[in-house]
């Protein structure tokens, strides 16, 4: 695969690009599942580094890919208590907002700043993904279920304490939130980022509900699964009305994240994912230098 | 009693509900449509469309080229009965009924907070609704 403006030398036809993006969809998004990551933060950086395709229409089909997983699994969560819709909707509010914003942006960097735009997009977008690896790499720290001893009186007023059926204990757990303040405040900037760049942000959410607000890990990774469909809806679609969605390159890839998403969590009952978290840590490692290397030469000659 | 299973906030149920089949039927009507995309011409030519993603053309001159429109048409497009002979907007059409399904979904969560009593979760709910809604209709947009 080339860089951006490469002489196209593929020979392919039309059908053969529909069944290897399925593929690579499929495989991005068992992979995806194994590591413990959303399939939009792998698919938008390892897409947009590694082919010629234009990054706006990369960012918009991640948003879709993001999206379409997201409110697929939000049933079985919503329907178990696990995702917290009361916790949902005070979020929604933030992410939604600045994830409409962020998709504002893009299009106004598009618009505005042409090639230097590119550039800063694929090097703010590179620093992120490392960012991201070194995250999973070294920020492991996850509470399962955190003791809390105070609440603030905003989140008190609030009532998001609740309570789920945690089968593998065989009870009912119940917990409370605090902090809700700083949680719409990160929620803020977890929706531009996701906005702008066209990624599911589960990878920044479930830190912010889990070690922030202190919700449970399982109801943290559920409630911020639910909380990308919502999100990524009000984004995707200022893309989608930009014309930015394509059917050849859309369709291939959604289906391909919605199947390799059911078989990765198939397979992840049966193996043990160490070595695909080194994987993703590895995939994202190089698609961010890559997409480093790519903005710093592009606003070199632009 | 401590193991009785909490009863799920209708709320989310609803929600849950309605995006699950509405992404299922989106897919659905997406997959036809890139069946009959390639099973003859399309409103995007496939070649020419191909060339362009490959070529890292930008959004305005890959519709230019495929699909001979010199204006990116902002908006729902996909929704006009003349087009929809062609599979690729039939598949476009699929794939605007997923991104559908969040919106639907919470407005019938807006029902379910205020069946449910909860105002100041309800009022939540609206806003979401309100933008959602904003977004699909194309008043928030690039343009």
């Amino acid at each position: 695969m080339g860089s951006a403006g490469a002489e196209r030398q593929m020979e392919l036809s039309a059908i053969e690009f529909f069944f290897i993006f399925l593929a690579i969809s499929i495989l991005i998004g068992i992979v995806a599942v194994l590591g413990g990551v959303g399939g939009g933060v792998v698919f938008t950086p390892l897409m947009m580094g590694f082919t010629p395709i234009d990054s706006f229409i990369i960012r918009a089909t991640g948003l879709l890919v993001a999206m379409a997983g997201s409110l697929v699994a939000a049933r079985p969560f919503l329907k178990r208590g696990l995702a917290n819709i009361r916790l949902l909707l005070l979020a929604a509010v933030p992410y939604a907002i600045f994830a409409v914003i962020g998709a504002l942006l893009a299009g106004y960097i598009k618009e505005t700043a042409g090639d230097t735009g590119e550039a800063i997009i694929r090097l703010a977008l590179g620093i992120l993904i490392i960012g991201i690896a070194v995250l999973i790499l070294f920020g492991g720290r996850k509470v399962e279920y955190p003791d809390i001893k105070n609440v603030d009186s905003i989140t008190e007023r609030l009532a998001l304490a609740t309570s789920y059926y945690e089968q593998s204990l065989a009870k009912v757990v119940h917990y409370r939130v605090k902090r809700a303040p700083i949680g719409i405040l990160l929620f803020c900037f977890v929706g531009l980022i996701s906005g702008l760049f066209g990624l599911g942000a589960g990878w920044a959410m479930v830190p912010t509900l889990n070690l922030v607000m202190q919700a449970p890990l399982k109801v943290a990774a559920a409630s911020s699964k639910v909380l990308i469909g919502i999100g990524d809806t009000a984004a995707v679609w200022p893309y989608m009305m930009d014309g930015a969605i394509f059917a050849l390159f859309a369709v291939s890839c959604v289906i391909g994240m919605v199947i390799g998403t059911v078989i990765g969590a198939k397979i992840m009952l049966r193996i043990k994912a160490g070595f695909v978290r080194w994987l993703i840590i590895v995939i994202m490692a190089g698609a961010g230098i890559k997409l480093v290397l790519d903005g710093i030469s592009r606003l070199g000659s632009s | 009693m401590e193991n009785e299973h909490p009863k799920p906030p209708v709320a989310g149920v609803i929600y849950g509900n309605i995006c699950y089949w509405i992404v299922l039927v989106g897919i659905i009507v997406a997959i036809v449509g890139m069946v009959m995309y390639f099973a003859s011409d399309g409103y995007f030519d496939k070649e020419i469309l191909l060339d362009g993603l490959w070529d890292g053309e930008v959004v305005e001159d890959i519709w230019a080229d495929a699909a001979g429109v010199e204006d990116v048409p902002h908006g729902h497009w996909y929704l006009s009965a003349s087009l929809l002979s062609n599979g690729d907007v039939v598949a476009m059409l699929g794939i605007a009924i997923c991104c559908v399904a969040a919106v639907v979904g919470m407005w019938g969560a807006l029902v379910g907070t205020v069946r449910s009593r909860e105002r100041l979760y309800a009022v939540f709910a609206l806003i979401v609704a309100v933008i959602l809604t904003l977004s699909a209709v194309g008043i928030i947009s690039l343009e």
